[in-house]
């Protein structure tokens, strides 16, 4: 027993050493500003507007040494170090910045934010798709009227609208190049049949040899719809309820369906993009300036590059319009002012022409400045012409409801099995009422949990309130498999409780987290259940 | 009858015959399904023609610049974090583990019943559920981001003690005769574990090691969480699938597949080494009458 103990004391002992030396070795180091106390007393109104011009002596109000976190992609990474290296050398303010540079993809970049405002980068790569959760998430300071008139006359106009929202604009443009066109095997699709779908697949069918165009993802399916003339467009309101402008579901959008069909029904048609499906046998893929590298060092000077073709319904052609997007560098709103300021300092310099420059050398990324689309190594660039040439015929790509993603790329299945207008109303029909759920979001309770496997709210179970005045009831069914746990919360906040009482009355309700953040936690075995929200925000969780 | 009888046996002998051909066959065909995506990775992970995903799995031309490449990158950091985690975790967990199997299988004691039956229903509940507030308490402590690796080994080991089932279980099955003798011969209870009991549940020791060391070595939802963005606290799991977006795919998809060779080199080593104590524990001890 008494050695038992002694075991006991040791483990914790050792338990204790290794959170207590974990505290001394780091936590927040806060960044030191050397000679520059005055500095501290200086507010900026707001980021960006502190461009006061150093004096002779090469030292300003900014002076000092900051600790700086960039986020941004992993080919980026090795230049962003080198571009803040020179920023530290040629900056006549005594900034130096001590730069981490981490590989978080443009993609990634609002999840892991939002997340954790205060543990992200001080300054962030992002797509634009993300603009407004993160405005929303307050991780994007807002530009000073310096900094706005650095963006607004630096770069054309999608990119400056891309990062604006209600009149201010938020973060600094870097790219215009997110969006897709076409790569194709000169060999296999010439030069003059290239604005043809029909004549592509033709080809394509001829020589044995694929067409990779991923219409089984709603980002390039949409292509076809926005072609026939639809649209779809996002938007919400000031309280984060959505709402759509959507004609999927009309003449426009059959088309559309037909063309879908069309092209799947091909023998050589395949749903894949990535220039990588050259090596697989393909002559024709769809994609993006991401690919540009990988797409000529397999095909070499017959690789072609083109804008997306024209598809043809009953003789009619229709241009394939695709979504037009743009990256943005975000600078998350800071505590102390002076590094604001220095933070937007180093975003203008790291989105400026040279830098953008720089990069579309080192991978090609098309720049949003339009000086540095004027230069010549650009304007020269094939890749980059295809991808002006598509800008023409594309629709820039809003913030987009999560859900509409999965909704819209069932559309693809639905086409291809059948050529029949009313099954293709159908499923446009089964579109349309997944859009007004979507919608109606506002109006429901979200189970995210293990009801759909503790994923993010793409696929969580929503379910729509029966609001008789006082309660607000709701049936739900359990599923068979095992019992189930989750949150419920409200719409568009689905992290904590948001103003929901613990969940305190309910039949076979098996645990409701009694400690204050997780009071929204229920598990429940399975069957079926009334959930009822009182006036005061109280759940019950009864069995039926 | 007798006649009948004979015939009868022989057709059991070919029946035999034949269902173990069958088994085999299947067996062989399964075996082979088994193998061919390692055998692709570890392939493709000498594949230097080019770095993204082909249509053929034969190298066209062999070489090692993809395992180069990975020296050369953050990966021998997320090895590192991986490996020390795992093996600090291994030890510790396993340490716990068998104490409190020992404890619980043994002793006996006011609240026993009540902890184990405690135990088992917190054991129920996911431990993703946890995570966000695990999550904030490491932030306060400092030890996320950069300090992942003693957060994680923290997060690991600090729940481990639930984990007794396999080795109570097997401890309840060793004759308390044994413990008896022992303790008449002078032994404390200590000395029973690590002298009597431990070299008796060998079997159990070394699968108690093995699930300790496979835990944190596969992890990723709690260690993309605990890490967040930072390289130098990643495992290799998290800053791996950094690889796998569509911007970088193309450059990195040899890479990957080079590192998910060197990910599997210890696990394999440690199941091929401890395989022999298994087998040995598993024919070793007995009571004598």
């Amino acid at each position: 027993m008494k050695s038992m103990k002694k075991i006991l004391a040791l483990l914790l002992a050792a338990v204790m050493v290794f959170s207590l030396a974990a505290c001394g070795g780091g936590g927040t180091t806060p960044s030191a500003d050397s000679g520059s106390s005055s500095a501290q007393t200086t507010k900026a109104p707001e980021g960006g507007d502190q461009t006061t011009k150093a004096p002779e002596g090469g030292s300003s109000e900014l002076a000092g040494t900051y600790d700086v976190t960039v986020w941004c992609a992993d080919n980026i990474v090795d230049l962003t170090k080198k571009q803040i290296e020179a920023f530290n050398n040629s900056n006549t303010d005594g900034i130096k910045i001590n730069a981490t540079v981490e590989n978080v993809g443009e993609g990634d970049a609002a999840t892991q934010m939002i997340t954790d405002v205060e543990a992200g980068g001080d300054l962030f790569c992002f797509a634009q798709d993300q603009f407004a959760r993160l405005v929303q998430a307050n991780a994007l300071s807002k530009l000073g009227a310096k900094a706005a008139e650095f963006v607004k006359n630096g770069n054309d106009e999608g990119a400056v609208n891309a990062a604006t929202m209600s009149g201010d604009i938020y973060a600094y443009p870097l790219t215009a190049d997110n969006t897709y066109f076409m790569y194709y095997d000169k060999s296999v699709v010439s030069d003059d049949i290239a604005g043809n779908l029909n004549d592509v697949i033709a080809a394509c069918e001829k020589a044995k040899k694929y067409l990779a165009f991923d219409v089984g993802n709603a980002w390039y399916l949409a292509s076809f719809f926005f072609g026939a003339g639809c649209k779809s467009e996002w938007s919400t309101d000031k309280d984060g309820h959505w709402n759509v402008n959507d004609d999927f579901n009309s003449e426009k959008g059959l088309v559309a369906m037909q063309g879908l069909h069309d092209i799947q029904s091909s023998p050589m048609f395949l749903s894949k993009s990535g220039a990588s499906e050259f090596d697989s046998n393909a002559a024709v893929v769809v994609s993006g300036t991401w690919d540009s590298g990988t797409a000529s060092a397999i095909l070499g000077d017959n690789l072609g590059v083109a804008a997306l073709p024209k598809y043809t319904v009953d003789g009619k052609d229709y241009d394939l319009v695709s979504f037009m997007g743009y990256k943005l560098l975000g600078v998350k709103p800071q505590t102390d002012s002076v590094k604001a300021a220095v933070l937007h300092r180093l975003a203008q310099y790291l989105t400026g022409k040279d830098a953008q420059l720089e990069r579309h050398a080192a991978v090609g990324w098309g720049p949003s400045n339009k000086e540095a689309q004027a230069d010549d190594a650009v304007a020269k660039d094939p890749v980059l012409n295809a991808v002006v040439k598509q800008a023409q015929k594309s629709v820039v790509q809003g913030q987009v409801n999560d859900g509409w993603w999965n909704l819209a790329a069932a559309l693809s299945a639905a086409a291809k099995d059948t050529d029949k207008k009313e099954d293709y109303q159908a499923a446009l029909d089964t579109y349309v009422a997944g859009l007004e759920h979507l919608k109606n979001l506002k109006e429901g309770l979200l189970f995210v949990g293990a009801w759909n496997g503790w994923d993010n709210a793409d696929e969580s179970d929503t379910y729509i309130l029966q609001d008789d005045g006082d309660n607000k009831t709701v049936t739900l069914d359990v599923p068979e498999s095992d019992y189930m746990g989750g949150r419920i919360v409200n719409i568009g906040s689905w992290e904590n409780d948001k103003g929901f009482a613990q969940v305190k009355e309910g039949a076979d309700l098996l645990n409701a987290d009694a400690a204050g953040d997780d009071n929204n936690i229920v598990f429940l075995e399975p069957g079926n259940y009334t959930v009822t929200i009182n006036g005061s925000n109280e759940i019950t969780v009864k069995k039926n | 009858m007798n006649e009948k009888t004979q015939k009868r046996h022989i057709g059991l002998k070919a029946s035999q015959n034949i269902s173990n051909i069958i088994v085999y066959v299947i067996l062989t065909v399964m075996a082979v399904i088994w193998l061919i995506p390692f055998i692709c990775i570890v392939l493709q992970s000498f594949r230097v023609e080019n770095t993204w995903p082909v249509g053929y799995v034969a190298p066209k031309t062999w070489g090692f610049d993809n395992y180069i490449a990975l020296w050369n990158s953050d990966f021998k950091r997320w090895y590192a974090n991986t490996f020390i985690i795992a093996l600090i975790v291994a030890v510790i967990q396993t340490i716990i583990v068998l104490c409190m199997s020992y404890t619980l299988s043994r002793f006996r004691f006011k609240s026993r019943a009540g902890l184990m039956r405690l135990m088992l229903i917190l054991g129920m509940f996911p431990g993703m559920l946890s995570m966000i507030i695990l999550y904030r308490v490491l932030k306060d402590l400092g030890l996320t981001q950069a300090n992942a690796v003693p957060g994680l080994i923290l997060v690991y080991v600090a729940s481990s003690g639930m984990g007794y089932y396999v080795s109570k279980g097997f401890f309840d099955t060793l004759p308390k005769s044994l413990d008896e003798a022992a303790r008449i011969d002078g032994a404390t209870r200590a000395q029973v574990l690590t002298k009597i009991i431990l070299p008796l549940a060998k079997p159990i020791v070394i699968y108690t090691i093995l699930t300790a060391f496979m835990g944190p070595w596969g992890d990723f939802v709690f260690a993309r969480y605990i890490s967040f963005g930072t390289s130098s606290g990643m495992n290799v799991a998290v800053g791996m699938w950094n690889w796998l977006t569509p911007d970088m795919i193309n450059q990195r998809y040899t890479m990957f597949c080079a590192g998910g060779v060197i990910v599997a080199i210890p696990v394999a080593l440690l199941f091929m080494f401890l395989q022999k104590y298994y087998v040995e524990g598993v024919t070793g001890g007995a009571v004598k009458g």
